[in-house]
């Protein structure tokens, strides 16, 4: 499979790229390797073309690291580092922060950055291509053939009830409910003819034809992962 | 309620990975016994796709606003088909949201699929006989197992240890902040349920 991009890897090699280097930060154990691991991930965003997107994809991300730099500190550890009137930092709190922060945003990072570029029908086929039941892969091309569809039919039943004074409040739950349930029967009979579109054009991840092998650049990427996964918890402890 | 990339222990990620792997080994095994497995393909993506888009839905439960779960709905619509679409729909959410995350999806398979598969059993076993009481039960019974295996999950994955006091208030905090979302989703489900058999019985054939 060639790379979405037409640049160096594959969606296979980005994938496994992406695990394996996500498993090896997130094995790092102690501070001293963060900065390593910042610097990875900061280079690599760097490198990154479209940069202004990937940002904005890292949103999320950065606010939830922010929540566990300042949730952490105050609700764990014992040894004091700051008291701020009634409230105490601690410095177990602080470092356990500092490093899910980091691991949280280095994983993220790295993960939007390798498979950011590629096309999600072509990750699907990766994943059938490393081994994913048929049945799974047909269940995730459907599923994204079929995402902007609902999101739109959601979007138009909303509006609809808004037109017609409906408001958001609690007791408004059975109004949500039934506007999921006229979008699930819409959906169920499109969905179906979508399926046997898609099949008859030869979209099934069983009817496809088989993803070509990793290339020699693809083998070189993943092997440098791995080598550098292994690398950061084994320094971590040596260090 | 997607566990985040970073925060549980590897060891811990790497058993949510073979505790999901079973689940949907077990799951693929039962759907290869249906005459026809790939014709329940349209409506499992159909679910998966509107699990997917329900995570930015939000529910208003005063004074803040719930996102709805729906892992009882799928297990009652989808019965064994459930876990592999629920982690279908975790990946997709990690690597086109950032919702969730690589390392903690089998973790997060877990805390979603295991309260669906529980949501089928309540369905199959209660649902034929008091529909509205399986699809309650089913709805705000796999919030309730969801928020169970989150909460014990956390706990174990801590990096530094919480004193007791601070880890009971913080339970306590989360599980009654989640408790609308119990009532939310049995309701849903309750709703959807009675909707269906009137209008698309067909969809509720697992029941």
């Amino acid at each position: 499979m060639g790379d979405a991009q037409g640049g160096a890897l594959s969606a296979r090699a980005r994938l496994v790229v992406a695990f394996v280097l996500a498993f090896g930060i997130a094995a790092v154990q102690g501070l001293t390797l963060l900065p390593v691991v910042a610097v990875l991930a900061g280079l690599a965003l760097a490198m990154a073309p479209g940069r202004r997107a990937l940002l904005r994809r890292l949103r999320p991300a950065a606010l939830l690291a922010l929540a566990f730099l300042v949730a952490l500190p105050l609700l764990t550890g014992t040894t004091p580092l700051l008291r701020l009137g009634w409230l105490t930092l601690t410095v177990e709190g602080a470092e356990a922060g500092l490093l899910v922060a980091t691991r949280l945003l280095a994983i993220v990072t790295l993960t939007v950055v390798l498979l950011a570029p590629v096309p999600p029908f072509a990750l699907v086929g990766a994943m059938r291509a490393m081994g994913l039941p048929g049945l799974m892969a047909d269940l995730a091309l459907l599923t994204l053939r079929y995402l902007d569809e609902l999101k739109a039919e959601l979007g138009r039943a909303r509006l609809a009830r808004r037109l017609r004074g409906g408001r958001a409040r609690l007791r408004d739950l059975p109004d949500h409910a039934l506007l999921l349930a006229t979008a699930l029967i819409r959906a169920q009979a499109r969905s179906e003819r979508l399926w046997a579109a898609m099949r008859l054009r030869g979209h099934g991840a069983t009817l496809g034809p088989p993803a070509p092998g990793p290339g020699t650049r693809d083998r070189a990427a993943m092997a440098a992962a791995l080598a550098l996964a292994l690398a950061l918890p084994a320094l971590d402890r040596g260090l | 309620m997607h566990l985040p990339d970073g925060f549980v222990p590897v060891g811990l990620a790497l058993a949510g990975y073979a505790g999901s792997g079973a689940l949907t080994a077990l799951a693929l095994a039962r759907l290869r016994r249906l005459p026809d497995p790939r014709a329940e393909v349209p409506r499992a993506a159909m679910l998966t796709t509107v699990f997917f888009a329900a995570s930015a839905l939000a529910i208003p439960v005063p004074p803040t606003t719930v996102h709805l779960m729906l892992a009882g709905l799928m297990g009652v619509l989808l019965g064994w088909f459930a876990m592999p679409a629920i982690l279908v729909g975790l990946f997709l959410q990690a690597v086109l949201f950032g919702h969730g995350g690589l390392t903690t999806l089998g973790l997060n398979g877990l805390v979603f699929g295991l309260p669906a598969v529980l949501a089928m059993a309540v369905w199959r076993g209660i649902g034929r006989r008091w529909p509205d009481l399986g699809a309650l039960v089913a709805g705000g019974g796999a919030v309730l197992l969801a928020l169970a295996l989150f909460a014990g999950i956390v706990l174990a994955g801590m990096p530094a240890a919480l004193d007791a006091g601070v880890e009971r208030a913080a339970l306590g905090v989360f599980v009654l902040a989640h408790l609308p979302l119990v009532l939310a989703e049995g309701l849903i489900v309750l709703v959807l349920v009675r909707v269906l058999r009137r209008i698309e019985p067909g969809l509720l054939r697992h029941g």
